[in-house]
């Protein structure tokens, strides 16, 4: 077992440093003004520029409270809406159940794009063209259908006699759901929300597509015209880019389990 | 009418179970309004429509198969579908063997500390948005000062600095090319827990018979992990053909048409066109070819058997 473990040690790190290196130059260069990135793309130098972050965060303050309210309802949403009706497949044995619940699985056989063109002239219709609402649902809907298939299986995993026990007290059904199922849930709702959220804080064809003008822009479409003046250059664009990004990171390294159990549950499922 | 009242009583007996469960239905609710009017309500208009010379507003006149006529002669469709054809088999390529090599390597580090890092560092760059990735590589092609063509001549390959994104012949692969080593992503995850999943004993057996390295890859590892690996085929099939973002950032299908994507194509002849009826109609097809594809994957890549 030893034979070979360090060459195993070094390539994977070599990979590792391989992989990381553009993320590497990102930051590196996000410090320095143009004249700095040519002198010397591949090293940190001094003097740091902060006033990069600064300008670049100007320039998108505004979108990224656009993006966390997108983000927060669009959370909301699919909690919402997949936890009640995981409950329900979890709960009863109800006529039409397997119907129901192909009808929500199918979902995720219909590629966003196929949609894409008629869901737009829906959400006008519904008066949500340029709203945070109208970037909130689309998406929201699409991650409903995995989150009731991840929380059904969960909320079928709770014993079976707890909802007897609870129904012998006589606790109606809207309380055991908020008072018991809920409260038990937190992983797997933790997970949902964290899927859905990183998937809409990232959604940017819906967002170019529904939104105009800089009302209700979202980050995402706001980091691809951040400009810096010509002495800063790209370095405002390039921290435009890593304050875009800290949100998520922030979240993945205060929640890693339900981040990692999510992305491999989810693409297992689906 | 005693053999009406004496058939058993089905139309009832369904429509009390529907009482009875009048709750279930209750909870149903909010998830059935929300899927059919945000997404199956726009998925059969897109079916109808494609149907129909509609511009969104005041056109909306039935032209039968008149819009599948028009993407038989399409050539902007005979490149798209060609373009992500050639990607997707690309990225299947590259899925099925680096990521794979860096699970396996992660997995058999004995270095516990060093482990844990890397499983962690390796998924972190599937948390940064994929928007910013592309901005990255847009920055780093750019021109004559771009990382790209500088660190060519930092290595004295100066000949070979190119106009990577401005030339037809090496636009799509530089397209390809974002992300390398395309090491750091969800395939490293799903390779990386099918591997945590295979029994100890299975390794112990294999020690036992004095499996080396590459036989324990073939005999054990690979056979375990047909599940992820038709996962990651399903996954790189259905990016691939969707994609959107990469070429809409770096070449916006340009030059000429040379990266144009079914999904771009869709984008430009509604939103720029005002052609949402033909727009419909590519997305149907996208639909079917990607309907028959994971059909195809799904018949031929079998799941892992399992091992009790």
């Amino acid at each position: 077992m030893r034979k070979g473990s360090l060459s195993v040690n070094v390539t994977a790190v070599a990979l590792f440093a391989l992989s990381m290196f553009p993320f590497y130059v990102m930051v590196v260069s996000a410090f320095k003004h143009q004249m700095q990135i040519y002198e010397n793309p591949w090293m940190f130098a001094a003097p740091f520029h902060f006033d990069n972050f600064s300008e670049a965060f100007r320039q998108i303050r505004v979108p990224i409270v656009n993006s966390l309210l997108v983000t927060t309802i669009g959370i909301a949403v699919t909690l919402t809406a997949s936890a009640t009706a995981a409950y329900a497949f979890a709960k009863y044995d109800f006529p039409f159940k397997n119907l129901a619940f192909t009808f929500m699985i199918m979902l995720l056989m219909i590629p966003g794009f196929v949609i894409l063109v008629p869901q737009f002239i829906n959400i006008k219709n519904l008066g949500m063209y340029n709203t945070i609402i109208g970037q909130a649902l689309p998406p929201a809907a699409s991650y409903t259908a995995m989150g009731v298939l991840l929380m059904r299986t969960f909320f079928e995993g709770l014993s079976r006699s707890l909802y007897e026990a609870a129904e012998m007290e006589g606790a109606s059904d809207v309380r055991i759901f908020s008072r018991i199922v809920l409260p038990l849930s937190k992983p797997i709702l933790a997970t949902v929300a964290i899927m859905s959220g990183l998937q809409i804080w990232n959604n940017f064809v819906w967002s170019l597509v529904v939104t105009t003008g800089d009302k209700v822009k979202p980050v995402i479409l706001a980091i691809t015209t951040i400009a810096g003046n010509i002495n800063q250059g790209d370095g405002v664009k390039l921290a435009g880019y890593i304050i875009a990004s800290l949100p998520l990171l922030i979240l993945f390294f205060a929640a890693t389990k339900p981040f990692v159990s999510g992305l491999t549950q989810g693409a297992v499922k689906g | 009418m005693n053999e009406v009242a004496y058939t058993p009583p089905r139309g009832n007996g369904l429509l009390r179970r529907i009482r009875k469960n009048k709750m279930a239905y209750a909870f149903l609710l909010p998830a059935i309004l929300l899927l059919s009017t945000i997404k199956y309500y726009p998925f059969f208009t897109s079916v109808v429509e494609s149907l129909f010379d509609w511009n969104g507003v005041n056109i909306n006149r039935f032209i039968g198969f008149g819009n599948y006529a028009e993407l038989l002669g399409d050539e902007k469709i005979r490149v798209a579908f060609a373009n992500v054809f050639k990607i997707s088999t690309a990225t299947i390529a590259i899925q099925l063997t680096l990521p794979l090599l860096a699970a396996l390597l992660v997995f058999r580090i004995r270095n516990g500390t060093l482990q844990n890092f890397l499983k962690v560092g390796f998924i972190v760059p599937l948390v940064v948005p994929m928007m910013v990735l592309v901005l990255l590589w847009r920055w780093m092609y750019s021109g004559d000062f771009g990382l790209v063509n500088q660190l060519l001549e930092a290595i004295g390959l100066a000949g070979w600095k190119h106009s990577w994104l401005g030339d037809p012949s090496t636009a799509l692969w530089a397209i390809v090319f974002v992300g390398f080593p395309w090491v750091a992503g969800l395939p490293f995850l799903l390779y990386l827990a099918g591997l945590q999943s295979i029994s100890s004993d299975l390794y112990e057996v294999a020690d036992l018979e004095g499996a080396g390295p590459i036989r324990r890859l073939l005999s054990i590892e690979l056979p375990l992990l047909a599940s992820q690996i038709r996962l990651v085929l399903m996954y790189a099939v259905l990016q691939a053909f969707q994609l959107f973002e990469a070429p809409y950032i770096l070449t916006n299908g340009g030059p000429g048409i040379s990266t144009i994507t079914p999904a771009l194509h869709i984008y430009d002849q509604a939103f720029n066109y005002g052609r949402f009826g033909y727009a419909s109609s590519i997305g149907v097809l996208l639909f079917a070819v990607l309907l028959a594809l994971t059909l195809v994957i799904q018949r031929s890549v079998k799941n892992t058997d399992k091992i009790d």
